[in-house]
């Protein structure tokens, strides 16, 4: 598709084009704590496409923390069960989406969409759905994505990918909707050299990965590999198992985790409210089964669940990549110091205590 | 923006929270990645407290009992009724229980009803005398009522001793805090007697026979002075309280420490040296329903006196809280021998203080404990005014059940309305302003975020409308104007008002501003120390009580969630009838197998809980998690002494295969 040039200067007006079909939201900065949000925003004014990452994944926009699906009420008179359908969701632009991030939606997308069964409160959301990704021109310290093959630069996946080139950034529509965009704001198609400096650009940024990505180094191919023929010393898992606090963190702030739990809960005021919540497989009660049987009793085994799903070979298959994006937030979330990376070089070097 | 700045309202740890509110209501929660508490954590009850926010298990109206039910009514006829009510109590008949998660605002009103309008002096926090206890052991050893030192403090630390509790059931962000500290090369020491998460994450675990606590701490100072003894300077000696502190060491044989308590005295010696040469030094402690008593604290800081940690950089003492605002409760005088930031009484300045405050009829000399008052057959209570109450074991309930009138105000369903004539609903955390006070001192604001859901109000406003039935008009509009009342009323929290707090993202730690300086440092009297008994032949084993990861309190707020509610849930699933923890040793030699029943008999009680063979507990030692209802009158309550002594009490018991 053609690229397009927007100016820096340009971007409200870009942001408010937006704002105006959609529910915007974007990376902000809350006034007290300093951190980095993606939220919902009034207006584009508190949207920072420079911010750095954000501490939760935008996957909250389409797989809320909490959520009604649905609610029923019994009508005694009639005898009869009523079901509301929530048809709540409203069209929804993100804006300023991390290649990391898109690719964890892609994760989503396959997993809610891509089965035998579609979840169908997922594609309530996900069809109404404007993405605006950013390259990222810098890592910033907890990255990794260049080893999960899910950055700096988003392949594919969004309506308008934005790369900062300086002065203006270089817009590369990904659908039709956002080439409509682009031609509706009548942006100045961009150079003949445009692609070279883009590509420039995500060179750079690969290239700062060694100086400036310093939390995290993960030789995912390698763990995969030892996961898969199952080269993982027990030791090495009860080592990472015995430091688990089961907070559940980690599976919440990843943008490919998708757990979740359903429960019914009955108003005060009357009818049923069913929620989907988020859930995690740290935890026991997740995998319970009837009766006494549990797969995965021992906290270690609920640990390499998660790593098997992130970075096994067959889970691979399902997603057609590893889960693991990295973008380095469960490292920084883990009371027990056992995020992806540490357990990559785990699992890498056969640690054991 | 969604997401709104709090701190998290479950244990004393006081993480930093976002909470998500959309359309009027809390939809999420995620980490503060900048706080200087959480820096970015939270654990398991944190990540779900917009669960409990959610709940429709509420208090919704205020209530009356007529003719045997309680029928919902306006405020107005409540708030007349429950002030006629108790009005026509004399000030001894009535008590007040005061909770540890209300805030400091509604802690001091209530603390201010009872004191200066119904002149009851019988104010206490429900279950949490040892905290009081600490608290005053630190105040007579260091000068000040409140933890030595921060939470941050760990980071640094080259030596952290861990007493009791499993820290990463109870603080667990304090105990990823060490774990982190751990990695980094501190080295870690866990006294306990069970094995738990903490003592694996421990490069030393000391683990101790039950009922040895105090020994073993005994043991490491007086290592520590006998290496010392000759050595020109004797530190210790020229400490204020030295005479009946060694007085209280001789009686300690280092000779028969391994036959007592388990441990090798080299392994010990080698531990109080480690201590000694570190130069940052800091010991957590757990306190509340499994913490310590008097003089296990007392030895506690005796030793960190001894080690010569006091008044050193970096070196602190954390009496970790199990719930979110015990600190503060105790800071605002919810207990009957002190007032708000009070010594012990009579305090003098206090009462001056107080006078002015709440005016010459203001009732300021020491009361009694709730407990005490509902134990005592001899007692005049009648009347009771309780706020959200989850003991953990309902000692009382035939005492309760007898009293005139019961007042309960809370914000979740609660069984203790079923016992109450006036029921009062009250706002959540979310719903209202108010300040919380974590276990290293520091004062936080959490801002009302939401509309109060159903008809609640908060506390504060409600003792402040029942005074002005009673012709006291307090200067309150806001829980604001609480604050800056507690803010002249407690020296400690002079400054810390709403205001300053606003603008101070993750609070204020008191004293604030210019640091009075600590000291003179003191030894504690802690008493001497006797060996444990020995086990008779009838009851052979001994069997220590505490809790389990998801049962707190009953569960009474952890089931108005989903996630933890489950992962309790799940264990009942295994357990149903609960569970005593077996070493396979005793397990093999009587027989026992896993997941079966048996007997625990003891001179006082019997029950029939499952058996968990585990190598969690040392042989000759069963551990029972009290996480079912059923364990608790059939055994637990007859023991209430041992277990309300915390975790140093034994109950002797043996097993009975059935
Ligand atoms: S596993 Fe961790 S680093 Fe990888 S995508 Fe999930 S949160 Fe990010
Ligand atoms: S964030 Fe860490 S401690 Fe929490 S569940 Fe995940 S691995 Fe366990
Ligand atoms: S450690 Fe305590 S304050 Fe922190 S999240 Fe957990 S319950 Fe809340």
């Amino acid at each position: 598709m053609t690229m397009h040039l927007l100016a820096k200067s340009d971007v409200p007006r870009f942001l408010s084009a937006l704002s105006g079909r959609f529910e915007m939201y974007g990376p902000q900065v809350h006034p007290e704590s300093g951190d980095v949000f993606f939220d919902l925003a009034a207006d584009g004014s508190r949207i920072r496409l420079d911010a750095p990452i954000p501490v939760n994944s935008p996957k909250f926009a389409v797989f809320p923390h909490w959520e009604r699906i649905l609610s029923y009420a019994y009508d005694r008179e009639n005898k009869e069960v009523k079901i509301i359908p929530e048809d709540l969701v409203r069209p929804k632009a993100l804006v300023g989406v991390r290649a990391c991030d898109l690719t964890g939606l892609l994760c989503f997308d396959r997993f809610f969409l891509g089965q035998e069964f579609v979840d169908e409160f997922y594609r309530a959301h996900r069809r109404k759905i404007f993405i605006v990704s950013v390259t990222c021109t810098a890592p910033f310290p907890q990255c990794f994505c260049v080893c999960t093959d899910s950055g700096p630069y988003a392949a594919e996946g969004y309506d308008v990918n934005l790369t900062d080139l300086g002065e203006s950034y270089l817009l590369e529509p990904g659908s039709e909707a956002g080439r409509a965009l682009a031609a509706e704001l009548g942006l100045a198609e961009a150079g003949p050299d445009a692609a070279r400096r883009r590509d420039e650009a995500v060179d750079r940024s690969i290239s700062l990965f060694e100086a400036k990505a310093v939390e995290n180094k993960a030789w995912i191919s390698r763990a995969v590999n030892r996961l898969t023929t199952g080269f993982v010393k027990n030791e090495t898992w009860e080592y990472i198992g015995k430091q688990c606090f089961e907070c559940g963190a980690c599976s919440f702030v990843c943008p490919s985790c998708s757990c979740f739990n359903i429960e019914d809960v009955n108003r005060q005021s009357g009818g049923t409210d069913r929620l989907r919540t988020w859930d995690s497989c740290s935890f026991e009660g997740y995998a319970r089964m009837a009766g006494e049987h549990n797969p995965r009793r021992p906290v270690e085994d609920r640990r390499n669940k998660r790593f098997f799903c992130k970075l096994s070979y067959s889970q691979s298959k399902k997603y057609l990549r590893p889960g693991c994006v990295g973008c380095g937030r469960c490292v920084r979330v883990c009371p027990g110091d056992i995020g992806m990376t540490n357990v990559v070089t785990a699992i890498r070097r056969d640690i054991t205590g | 923006m969604s997401y709104q700045t709090g701190v998290c309202n479950f244990c004393g740890t006081g993480c930093g929270h976002l909470m998500q509110v959309e359309n009027g209501a809390v939809r999420g929660v995620f980490p503060s990645s900048t706080h200087p508490v959480g820096r970015g954590r939270l654990c398991v009850r944190g990540w779900h407290i917009h669960e409990l926010l959610n709940t429709e298990e509420r208090i919704s109206r205020p209530q009356l009992r007529t003719d045997g039910a309680l029928i919902p009514v306006f405020w107005d006829r409540a708030l007349d009724e429950v002030a006629l009510r108790l009005a026509g109590f004399s000030g001894g008949e009535i008590g007040f229980w005061a909770s540890p998660r209300s805030s400091n605002e509604d802690i001091y009103s209530m603390v201010r009803l009872a004191r200066a309008v119904f002149r009851s002096p019988n104010i206490s926090l429900q279950s949490d005398a040892w905290y009081r206890s600490t608290v005053e052991v630190l105040r007579e050893g260091s000068g000040r009522p409140g933890a030595y030192g921060s939470i941050s403090d760990i980071r640094n630390a080259d030596f952290i001793l861990v007493v009791g509790t499993d820290l990463t059931r109870q603080n667990p962000i304090i105990a990823s805090d060490i774990h982190f500290a751990a990695r980094r090369g501190a080295d870690v020491v866990t006294l306990s007697t069970r094995k738990t998460q903490m003592s694996r994450l421990s490069g030393t675990h000391l683990q101790n026979r039950p009922g040895t606590k105090k020994m073993v701490l005994a043991a490491l100072a007086k290592v520590l002075l006998e290496a010392d003894r000759g050595g020109a300077s004797s530190a210790a000696v020229s400490i204020e309280g030295s005479d009946a502190f060694l007085k209280e060491m001789e009686g300690v044989n280092l000779d028969r420490i391994e036959q007592d308590c388990g441990l090798p005295l080299p392994t010990l010696r080698e531990t109080a040296l480690r201590l000694k040469a570190a130069p940052k030094a800091v010991f957590v402690f757990s306190t509340g329903i499994s913490g310590l008593n008097r003089e296990t604290v007392a030895l506690i800081w005796n030793l960190f006196l001894v080690a010569g940690k006091a008044g050193r950089d970096g070196c602190a003492i954390l009496p970790a809280t199990g719930v979110s605002n015990l600190a503060g409760a105790n800071d605002c005088g919810a207990g009957p021998g002190v007032l708000p930031g009070s010594g012990p009484l009579p305090d003098e300045a206090a009462a001056a203080r107080f006078k002015g405050l709440w005016g010459a009829e203001a009732e300021i000399g020491p009361g009694r404990p709730v407990e005490d008052l509902l134990a005592d057959a001899s007692s005049k209570i009648k009347a009771l005014v309780v706020c959200d109450h989850d003991p953990e074991i309902n000692l009382y309930a035939d005492r309760l059940k007898s009293l005139e009138y019961v007042v309960y105000l809370g914000s979740y369903a609660n069984p203790f309305t079923d016992l109450a004539q006036a029921v009062l609903p009250t706002t959540t955390f979310v719903e209202a302003d108010g300040t919380y006070t974590n276990t290293e001192r520091r004062i936080q604001l959490n801002r009302r975020k939401v509309d109060p859901r159903f008809e609640s109000r908060p506390a504060w406003e409600i003792f402040s409308a029942l005074a002005a039935r009673r012709g006291a008009f307090w200067p309150f509009r806001s829980s604001a104007d609480v604050q800056e009342e507690i803010t002249r009323a407690v020296p400690a929290y002079a400054g810390a008002t709403h205001a300053a707090l606003e603008a101070a993202f993750g609070g204020i730690q008191w004293p604030l501003g210019a640091e009075r300086p600590f000291g003179p440092f003191r030894f504690v009297e802690a008493g001497l120390v006797s060996g444990p008994a020995p086990a008779g032949d009838e009851f052979p084993l001994r069997l220590m009580a505490g809790k389990s990861y998801y049962y707190w309190h009953q569960n009474n707020i952890m089931k108005k969630t989903f996630i933890p509610r489950r992962e309790y849930n799940a264990l009942l699933l295994l357990y149903p009838q609960g569970l005593v923890d077996v070493h396979p040793d005793d397990a093999a030699a009587l027989g026992l197998r896993d997941k079966r029943p048996v007997r625990v008999v003891s001179a006082r009680g019997a029950m029939t809980p499952l058996v968990r063979v585990t190598d969690e507990v040392p042989p000759g030692t069963v551990y029972a998690p009290y996480f079912v209802g059923a364990m608790i009158p059939d055994f637990l309550v007859p023991h209430a002494g041992a277990v309300e002594r915390g975790e140093d009490a034994v109950i002797p018991v043996r097993l009975e295969k059935v």
